[in-house]
């Protein structure tokens, strides 16, 4: 009997904590299964772009994916731009809180009517913010370019800081910082490392303001039709992965943080108690702004958790 | 298997003569219909995405520019002051067209603009003076290809899209590379020129040069703004193809007011048209390569070339003999799109630096371009002279094996690409 | 007829245009945006030009669906013609219509296949990531200009049954530079 094929498709590379997690996967599942289930994996965008992927999994071309949670607004699901808030989540406890509780599945339940079944998430990271000046206070990003990806919460985000939010292709990114098109960014360390921009940034703030995260997804009409036992097989793979996945990405942003450190390219401070006080006056204030796009009461919700 | 199934129909739709970006289509479409589970409509979603990318939208912007550019007169002024410079020497005037093909090159983005600019003006007035037609030709058509080795470059933002290579390195790799074989043209003119005493012109004194220095230097400047504003942040490669297109704009109708704003609309339908044309085959060029990788063919071509052991150098053989091949029968961005995602992947795991293969594979485009039985240049030439294809064929020969000699010498040195780029970033690659 | 071609001609030509124009204006927009010139930083900064890539980019890629059928009208789309042009000129005529009818069935289903993707797009809420417009709506471009080009195949097919002539494009014209020349001489 032909083995039931998984076509898994993502955008990073494959030694990236994403990459990782989606070999770890496709070993554990086939295993999981005893090979009735074979998991084809297609990192770098081989198979579908950033900007496809979704609507690729709609159509049943791709089984499993797991795009950044941003992707899910346009979508039509704007709950998810709740991830992008700044000082959403003020600790990782507050977080898991989240993404493991029932916020977290009722929000991935909101994508069953897309077609789309939601099943784990997984992290990239806490943000650090960078430019060619040090960021110690909401005044220092009076006018800088900062390049954003698209995003209104993102955008409103920059604005409250007095920046100036510019949107580039991430083909772009290193070029623009290193010419000065952009003056800053904010990445996670492991995907600051990986894109070298640590090269071309002369300071970073472990502000810790944002988090970048990822929703492992499957096609509904493909999960549905599969065998009970084959998907209680596949969700005990996937619990697997995930708290692998969370180990390898801290562990792969720690790792980044010191190479970059270590590489004495970029000069990287932690905010004190009354900075940190000043850039969450100028930036809470966004969660506020964007109420009327997410919704007051997940906001709130979400914030009940963070003082759990 | 599969592979070869795929590969044979491709070639025979393409030879009945129908459009290439049709025949690519048509391929794929059989493919999904009769022998694999991939969904047909994700066809649709592949032609819409398959160019949604910002950075290949610097390809309408340089079509727009260089039409501006040959339009409104810069072309002229540009061969003028080539003609003051180095006009007086053995094939004067066949000199001053490889060095206008040079300056017009470094503010087009594309070999056959490159020579219709330069060629359509240079080779009549060489027939005038006495040259043989097939010499002129033969000049024009190859130094014509310089067009996308010097930055900017259409082919090279094909292959930094495919590749994810930094354009911006790309532009800067390709600057020296470009010069050394603008040179080496103009040596094989001047001795080929001496050799048959073409005329040469009256030697323009310091005074005539300044003039038309001056003349073409609203032309000239566009290379600081293009290059310069790309290396002081004003914007990005993608966007400097726009302000080209603007600066070329205002230069043909406001300063040299060549071009009368009553055509500027053919100007944007042709540009439109001819971009239309190249981003359609991009389309279904992406449309292919997607079929092959859910074929797994990539890969496994991959694997089989990593397989057979070559070290670098033989790899390097293969690749170029694989890519003249492939410019016998295609054009340049239909052979970057289809080939660079099967031959990059074993590039890099053989150590040779991503943007040295790029120039590479420029270079090869380029030779490719200059000889029958496809080769763009070649056409637009034959459409300039009105010689038949095989005449023409005989007559770049001799510019063509300095191509040739010239591809080896980057294939093996990649110091020569690498040089300028390492310099202005400090970082390999 | 001479209506839809030059709505065609119309359509492209402007689409290239405003979209070299929108860039340009964020560029500069841009750049004065960063100068340290602090009234005029602050009054820029809130004029939000985020939306100007995604529009540019979808404005050429419906240039690109109706420039290729305008392509087809006027035979710009490159093929390999070596072989067929050494054929007796019966053998060459057929498989000249064979290829304009590959063209016609090609675009034909393309254009099927893109109306049905938009038309389960258009039940869907997505939009667009910057200008938050319709998905279908940007979509529309892949059926909307794949039938018009498979009618310019079926239209220049027709053309070549009844006349034996093709529309050939020449890549080597230089508008206006034969009178120019002509007045140097
Ligand atoms: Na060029
Ligand atoms: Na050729």
């Amino acid at each position: 009997q032909a083995p039931i094929v998984i076509k898994f498709s993502h955008v990073v590379a494959t030694d990236t904590p994403k990459g990782q997690a989606a070999a770890r996967f496709k070993q554990l599942a086939e295993k999981a299964t005893n090979g009735r289930v074979k998991v084809e994996v297609y990192p770098n965008s081989q198979l579908y772009k950033d900007k496809e992927e979704l609507e690729a999994l709609q159509l049943g071309a791709v089984q499993m994916l797991a795009p950044s949670l941003a992707k899910f607004g346009p979508l039509g699901v704007k709950e998810f731009e709740v991830f992008d808030l700044p000082y959403i989540f003020p600790t990782k406890q507050a977080l898991y809180n989240v993404t493991e509780g029932p916020i977290g599945r009722s929000l991935l339940k909101k994508l069953e009517p897309k077609g789309i079944t939601g099943l784990a998430y997984w992290d990239n990271g806490f943000k650090v913010m960078s430019a060619n000046k040090p960021l110690n206070t909401p005044t220092d990003f009076r006018g800088l370019k900062m390049r954003i990806q698209s995003s209104k919460v993102l955008d409103a985000q920059m604005r409250a800081l007095g920046a100036n939010p510019q949107v580039l292709a991430f083909s772009e990114v290193y070029q623009a910082l290193q010419t000065g098109v952009v003056d800053g960014t904010e990445n996670p360390p492991s995907n600051m490392y990986t894109q070298k921009m640590h090269e071309v940034q002369k300071y970073g703030t472990l502000s810790n303001h944002g988090y970048l995260g990822y929703a492992v997804i499957v096609n509904k009409k493909f999960w549905d039709g599969l065998p009970a036992d084959i998907r209680t097989a596949l969700e005990g793979a996937m619990r697997e992965t995930t708290t692998y996945e969370k180990a390898i990405s801290q562990r792969d942003n720690d790792l980044a943080l010191e190479a970059m450190k270590k590489s004495g390219r970029t000069q990287f401070t932690t905010l004190n108690a009354q900075q940190q006080a000043e850039w969450k006056k100028a930036l809470l204030p966004v969660q506020k702004q964007m109420e009327s796009r997410i919704g007051a009461d997940l906001i709130n919700a979400i914030n009940k958790e963070g003082v759990k | 298997m599969n592979a070869l199934v795929i590969f044979l129909l491709l070639l025979v739709l393409m030879l009945t003569g129908m459009p290439i970006s049709i025949s690519l289509g048509l391929t794929v479409l059989t493919f999904l219909f009769t022998m694999t589970q991939v969904p047909v409509e994700s066809v649709a979603l592949k032609l819409f995405t398959g160019i949604e990318k910002f950075e290949i939208m610097a390809i309408p912007f340089f079509i727009l520019a260089g039409n501006f550019l040959t339009h409104g007169g810069v072309a002229r002024r540009m061969i003028n002051f080539a003609t003051s410079c180095v006009g007086h020497w053995h094939g004067g005037l066949a000199l001053a067209g490889v060095m206008a093909c040079a300056l017009f090159a470094a503010v087009s983005g594309s070999s056959p603009a490159t020579v219709v600019a330069i060629g359509s003006i240079v080779l009549p007035a060489m027939v005038k003076q006495g040259y043989p037609r097939r010499f002129g030709a033969g000049v024009i058509t190859t130094s014509g290809a310089l067009g996308i080795l010097i930055p900017p470059s259409i082919v090279m933002v094909m292959y930094s899209v495919t590749t994810n290579t930094s354009v911006g390195a790309l532009f800067m790799a390709g600057v020296v590379p470009g010069l050394m074989l603008a040179f080496l043209l103009g040596l094989t003119t001047w001795v080929l020129a001496k050799k048959h005493n073409y005329p040469r012109l009256p030697k323009a004194t310091w005074g005539e040069r300044l003039v038309a220095f001056r003349k073409s230097a609203w032309g000239l400047l566009l290379i600081v703004v293009v290059m310069g504003g790309i290396y002081s942040g004003v914007f990005t490669p993608t966007e400097a193809a726009a302000m080209a297109a603007v600066y070329a704009f205002i230069i043909a109708v406001f300063v040299y007011k060549d071009l009368k704003l009553s055509r500027i609309g053919k100007v944007l339908l042709d540009s439109a048209s001819m971009s239309a044309m190249l981003l359609y085959i991009i389309t279904n060029a992406v449309l292919f390569s997607f079929l092959m990788t859910s074929e797994n063919i990539p890969q496994q071509m991959a694997a089989w070339l990593t397989s057979q052991g070559l070290g670098q150098v033989a790899f390097l053989l293969v690749v170029n003999v694989l890519l003249l091949l492939a410019g016998n029968f295609m054009e340049p961005s239909s052979i970057v799109l289809i080939m660079a995602p099967i031959l990059f992947p074993v590039a890099v795991a053989l150590g040779i630096d991503p943007i040295h293969f790029g120039i590479l594979i420029v270079v090869n485009m380029e030779v490719g371009m200059c000889h029958p039985p496809v080769g763009l240049n070649l056409y637009v030439a034959s459409g300039i002279t009105k010689m038949g294809i095989s005449e023409l064929t005989v007559a770049v020969m001799p510019w063509l094996l300095t191509m040739l000699g010239f591809l080896a010498l980057v294939t093996y040195v990649p110091q020569i690409s690498l040089w300028l780029p390492r310099l202005v970033y400090g970082t390999p690659g | 007829m001479k209506f839809l071609d030059h709505l065609e001609e119309w359509l492209i030509a402007s689409l290239m245009g405003a979209a070299t124009l929108i860039i340009f204006v964020a560029v500069v927009h841009r750049y004065l945006s960063g100068l340290p010139i602090p009234w005029l930083q602050d009054q820029l900064i809130r004029i939000n030009a985020s939306w100007a890539q995604e529009l540019c980019i979808y404005m050429f890629v419906w240039m690109a669906k109706f420039g290729a059928a305008y392509g087809v009208r006027t035979g710009i789309h490159v093929g390999v013609d070596v072989v067929i042009n050494r054929l007796s000129p019966r053998w060459r005529d057929k498989f000249i219509v064979f290829g304009l009818l590959a063209g016609a069935a090609f675009t034909g289903i393309v254009g099927a296949l893109g109306a049905s993707f938009v038309w389960e797009i258009g039940h869907t809420d997505q939009t667009s990531a910057d200008m938050e417009v319709p998905m279908w709506l940007v979509y529309l471009a892949v059926p909307a200009g794949s039938w018009l080009m498979c009618f310019r195949f079926l239209q220049v097919m027709v053309t070549f049954v009844r006349t034996g002539s093709l529309p050939k494009h020449d890549h080597a014209h230089v508008e206006g530079l034969d009178e120019e020349l002509g007045a140097r001489a």
